[in-house]
């Protein structure tokens, strides 16, 4: 225990002794989640659009109007060619066109099936796939409106319409705030980076420095060190989780349904085991160079398979296998489930047992590499 | 600062390489994952919300009931993946994100349409992701219209009356993109985010290397000049990333069919700018840090994010309020990603993209130039030698 | 109590295909001031770590003040004190962060440390300094708070391995003072160096020549035993002309320059006198004076190298 204290006394030493450490340790996670939690928004409204009415007739206004008033589309033009359309989104001015073509409102007052066109811009393929998606929805309302007016001028028939009507009920988030699924999974992001970029440099950094040799000497033992190494930055990482859980809470009003208390201490769970990504890169590195090259390499997909913007469900087995050793994938259940759905312990046990787990396997394998030895 | 001599250069050059080839863990990284990220890319992760996890309670139980159920099961858009017994049963389910829509079908169900009345079913939403529970929403409300019509002609037919058709057909166009495929997307942004990562992070460490180990000062005193030293340490560092930038297009070609539409030398001449760029940031770095530990966590904050959130990579730029658009023009990725998506996606020539070239010229010269002053104050004006404080 | 401080038997490391340390075997007795000395690269620091606990032999024993350095890595860690070759306390911590740091890394008590901080500082000369940041300081000091922070649990054993490299040499004899008074007090100090100079300081030498100890003994003993046939310092202002010219003789055994004067070592004192006045005085080349001399260490060194066929790595071996 001593030994631990004193490497810990130690930690927090070197730390204070650098001045540019600590405003990047507690300023720089609180601006980014500020500035990250604004950006990172996939509520599409008002995209740009184009659009070209060949037809000039009530029927086709009435249909484009669905578009327009719809409030997810926002016309930057009307052109009288197909060809003027190229323009616009060759220049990224418009991301998506709606194309009535002529003789649109003479089909369907005839009867016979009519068609329209919608164009989007496949290179910022977000936007594109959720336009396309609100479109084809707002066109398909469109048809059931002109079918249920068709059916009731043949109403005489005495055939009713049946509609089968949906109430929809949005739980958890029932303004539909992308803000609140965003800030928790920046803030997750945000405490990976940290934490796994903290701890990949501390052994190494003594390793190349030399003082490595002369601690292996003493009669700490590796637990000890690596312990006693993972203390401050437990520590720091916690100061840091309580500083944004707070800007999340209180500035960004996304609600805690579930226990604050439950929160800190998921994400405790949760650094554990980025820490322990940290220091087992830190084990297995000859140099700080080398650590942090490593590193890089391992957050840069975790970053994207963890669930963050895109679904785990959506990707193949190989990559869903892969997504079960990236802490993410876990912690964003557990704090999505706190804070949006009031999830509490009997929910989200299994994720955090598998966070447990994911640590001790590192931390093991921290400590069995790291074997007291220069070789 | 004076020309440049490259004869001071290569050895510096040489020396780094030597030391990347020793590093065999970092060669590799450097020359797999890139064709890692791209596979997951290209094969795991897209913005298409299907396969919603969906649970039902059929408190009906009838054949129209089950029906409509099929209906919901036999598209890609949900997955059924549970049936409950109760409405009261949903809550813990969807808690643990076990399922993210919940379909009740009402007792009354079927003998309402039967009787022809419009029964209403209840769709629970999660709504955490917003995204996904509009969409899942906005696919609910269509195949519950597609049901209506069925169930409504089906009717009619009865009667004797055919001839009916779905008046409109939609006809969606995916342009530069016709399948929304990601990896074609998302190339341009993982060649960004390869770049800059990379490129700025090893600038930065290199040179705070050289200042915590004391041998700055030994570098100052001989002929090679600072930022001579520092382009040397660097250029392994761009020609292995340029390297795996031109990897990933190879494999895009090879494995996802994304040709390069626009000009290669135009695509060049962005990629170059833009490192000059991420070579330039990773200097002010080092110029601001004394340690590699301090060095590296600021290099990863400020590229790794902001690259990832803050180019337009996966967040429309134009959703962002005001005061972080403002941002973003800090962010080069910003323009070179909308300048790759030109040039490979769209074809376009220099005369769409001259912007966002002109940005990213005036982001090195203003990165390279503040941080050659840097250097130079720090060539003329010792270093105090630091004290130790009480 | 073992009978010796240090055991080594058929010690030995290979790196692949180098062996950098080939079947050494000795004996440390307890108090006493043990120097191993060798060229750079000749193996004292590989031998060194290996009694330490930082590496593994690849076959051989060693015992460590009685523990077993394979089986009882963590008993020898207490009973020794190491100061590695290169500096290696904490550079931004203070002196007396770096001490407090190193006790409570040994297990020492709040009591215990309150009583070896002074002492440390003192010894360290570094009292009023406890402040300073460590890398403020001078070479010399670094080295002495070095060595104080890896006494500070009072080992038995203290290994420093190449102590006194890079040091001035005021600082040299203050950190040898230290040594012996560490001696004194009942330590076995098992020291690394290439100064031969240094070696003069200990009661106890192995002389180590590409990974295999080539002789051994007390610096009288070696410098009376080894070399037999009597030495001839010849000073002149051209020594290295006059090497090129003795090398030739088949009466001279061995030649080395050291600064201005040229040792030659000869069969007979008598003969080799006039010999070596008459070939030099033929080419011209004044001799100022001509004395019989105690070998020096060093020249034991090259003559045990040479015997071994060896030349190579001995020029490395001055100061």
């Amino acid at each position: 225990m001593k030994a631990i204290l004193s490497i810990v006394r130690k930690e927090f030493l070197q730390l204070r002794r650098d001045p540019r450490l600590f405003p990047v340790l507690f300023i720089s996670p609180i601006l980014q989640l500020l500035l990250l939690g604004y950006a990172a928004n996939l509520d599409v409204r008002d995209i740009p659009s184009v659009v070209c009415d060949l037809d000039r007739t009530a029927a086709s206004r009435d249909f484009l109007d669905g578009f327009v008033n719809s409030g997810y589309f926002s016309v930057r033009a009307r052109v009288g060619r197909m060809e003027d359309i190229d323009r616009f989104l060759d220049d990224g001015e418009a991301a998506m066109a709606f194309v009535v073509p002529r003789g649109f409102g003479d089909k369907l007052a005839g009867g016979k099936p009519a068609s329209a066109m919608i164009i989007a811009d496949g290179a910022e393929s977000q936007s594109a796939t959720i336009g396309v998606n609100y479109a084809t929805i707002i066109a398909g309302r469109y048809t059931q409106r002109v079918f249920l007016e068709k059916l009731a001028r043949v109403a005489a028939t005495g055939a009713k319409p049946v509609q089968v009507g949906a109430e929809v009920r949005v739980w958890y988030n029932p303004e539909l705030r992308s803000r609140n699924f965003m800030v928790p999974g920046v803030l997750g992001l945000i405490l990976m980076i940290m934490t796994i970029s903290l701890a990949s440099v501390g052994i190494v950094r003594e390793k190349e420095s030399g003082t490595m040799e002369q601690i292996i000497v003493t009669p700490i033992r590796p637990y000890q060190l690596i312990v006693g190494k993972l203390l401050p930055f437990v520590l720091i990482g916690l100061f840091e989780a309580v500083f944004v859980v707070a800007v999340a809470r209180w500035w960004f009003v996304v609600p805690v349904r579930g226990s604050l208390l439950l929160l800190f201490a998921m994400c405790l769970v949760f650094m554990l085991s980025t820490l322990g990504f940290g220091l087992f890169i830190s084990t297995i590195s000859r140099t700080q160079q080398q650590a942090m090259f490593t590193t890089i390499f391992i957050i840069m997909p975790m970053m994207l398979l963890g669930g963050f913007v895109f679904p785990i469900e959506n990707m193949p087995p190989f990559f869903q296998a892969v997504s079960h050793v990236v802490p993410t994938r876990y912690f964003f259940v557990i704090i999505r489930g706190i804070m949006l759905r009031g999830a509490g312990w009997p929910e989200l046990w299994d994720q955090a047992v598998s966070l447990l787990l994911l640590g001790a396997v590192l931390f093991a394998l921290s400590i069995l590499r790291f074997r007291k030895k220069l070789d | 600062m004076s020309l440049l001599s490259l004869g001071c250069l290569r050895p510096v050059i040489k020396k780094e390489f030597r030391q990347i080839r020793r590093d065999a863990r970092s060669l590799m990284f450097m020359a797999f994952l890139p064709a890692f990220m791209l596979l997951l890319f290209g094969y795991a992760l897209n913005f298409d919300v299907k396969h919603i996890p969906l649970a039902v309670v059929d408190e009906d139980g009838s054949r129209a009931s089950r029906n409509l159920v099929d209906r919901f099961r036999t598209t890609e858009y949900f997955d059924l993946k549970a049936v409950l017994p109760r409405t009261a049963a949903i809550d813990p389910v969807m808690a643990r994100e076990d399922i993210r829509a919940a379909l009740v079908i009402p007792p009354a169900f079927s003998d309402d349409l039967l009787a022809g009345r419009s029964p209403s079913i209840q769709l629970i939403v999660d709504g955490s992701n917003a995204m996904s529970g509009t969409t899942a929403a906005g696919y609910a409300g269509a195949i519950l219209l597609s049901y209506s019509q069925r169930v409504t002609l089906d009717a009619l037919e009865r009667r004797g009356l055919t001839g009916f058709v779905v008046p409109l057909d939609t006809d969606v166009r995916v342009w530069y993109n016709p399948e929304l495929r990601s990896a074609r997307f998302l190339i341009p942004g993982l060649m960004a985010f390869i770049l800059m990562v990379i490129v700025t992070v090893s600038t930065a460490f290199s040179v705070v290397r050289e200042k915590e180990r004391g041998t700055m000062d030994q570098i100052r005193l001989s002929s090679i000049r600072p930022l001579e030293l520092i382009l040397g340490k660097v250029v392994p560092y761009v020609a292995i990333s340029l390297g795996s930038a031109h990897l990933v297009l190879l494999l895009g070609e090879v494995l996802f069919g994304v040709g390069i539409r626009g000009s290669y030398p135009l695509l060049l001449a962005a990629m170059i700018l833009f490192l000059t760029c991420a070579l330039g940031q990773g200097v002010l770095i080092s110029a601001v840090t004394r340690t590699q530990q301090v060095a590296f966590l600021i290099a990863v904050l400020t590229t790794m994010l902001p690259t990832f959130i803050l180019s337009g990579f996966v967040f429309p730029i134009r959703n962002m309020p005001a005061v972080v658009q403002a941002v973003t023009y800090l962010v080069p990725a910003r323009y070179f990603l909308a300048a790759l998506r030109a040039i490979i996606l769209k074809g376009v020539g220099l005369g769409a993209i001259w912007r966002q070239f002109l940005f990213l010229a005036g982001f090195a010269a203003l990165a390279l130039g503040g941080s050659a002053a840097l250097l130079r104050r720090g060539e003329t004006e010792r270093t105090p030698r630091r004290r130790g404080r009480r | 109590m073992p009978e010796y401080a240090i055991e080594v038997k058929d010690l030995t490391k290979r790196f692949g295909d180098f062996t950098a340390v080939n079947a050494v075997s000795f004996e440390v007795e307890r108090g006493r001031i043990f120097g191993f000395l060798g060229a750079n690269g000749a193996g004292k620091s590989t031998t060194i770590r290996m009694l330490c606990g930082l590496l593994d032999p690849t076959s051989g024993t060693a015992s460590v003040g009685g523990f077993d350095i394979r089986r009882q890595p963590e008993g020898v860690k207490r009973a020794i004190g190491y100061m590695s070759q290169r500096f290696s306390l904490y550079e931004d911590l203070t002196v007396a962060e770096n001490i407090r740091f190193f006790a409570g890394a040994y297990g020492l008590t709040r009591k215990a440390l309150e009583g070896r901080l002074p002492w440390v500082l003192r010894m360290a000369g570094l009292e009023g300094r406890e402040r300073s940041l460590t890398r403020t300081l001078s070479v010399g000091w670094k080295q002495r708070l070095a060595l104080g922070c890896a006494v500070l649990h009072e080992p038995r054993i203290v290994f420093l391995d190449e102590p006194t490299g890079g040091v001035d040499p005021a600082s040299r004899r203050r950190f040898w003072e230290l040594i012996n008074e560490l001696s004194e007090g009942g330590v076995t100090v098992f020291v690394t160096t290439h100064y031969m100079d240094e070696a003069e300081y200990c009661n106890d030498i192995r002389l180590i020549h590409a990974g295999r100890i080539v002789a051994g003994g007390s610096p009288g003993e070696l410098k009376t035993t080894v070399i037999r046939n009597p030495i001839l310092e010849v000073s002149s202002d051209r020594v290295v002309d006059a090497m090129e010219v003795l090398q030739k003789e088949p009466w001279v055994l061995e030649t080395s320059i050291f600064g201005t004067s040229l040792h030659v070592s000869v069969g007979d004192e008598a003969e080799g006198r006039r010999l070596v006045r008459e070939r030099l005085a033929r080419e011209g080349i004044a001799v100022h004076r001509l004395d019989r001399i105690m070998p020096s260490l060093e020249d034991v060194f090259i003559h045990k190298i040479e015997e071994r066929g060896g030349a190579g790595g001995a020029g490395e071996g001055r100061p």
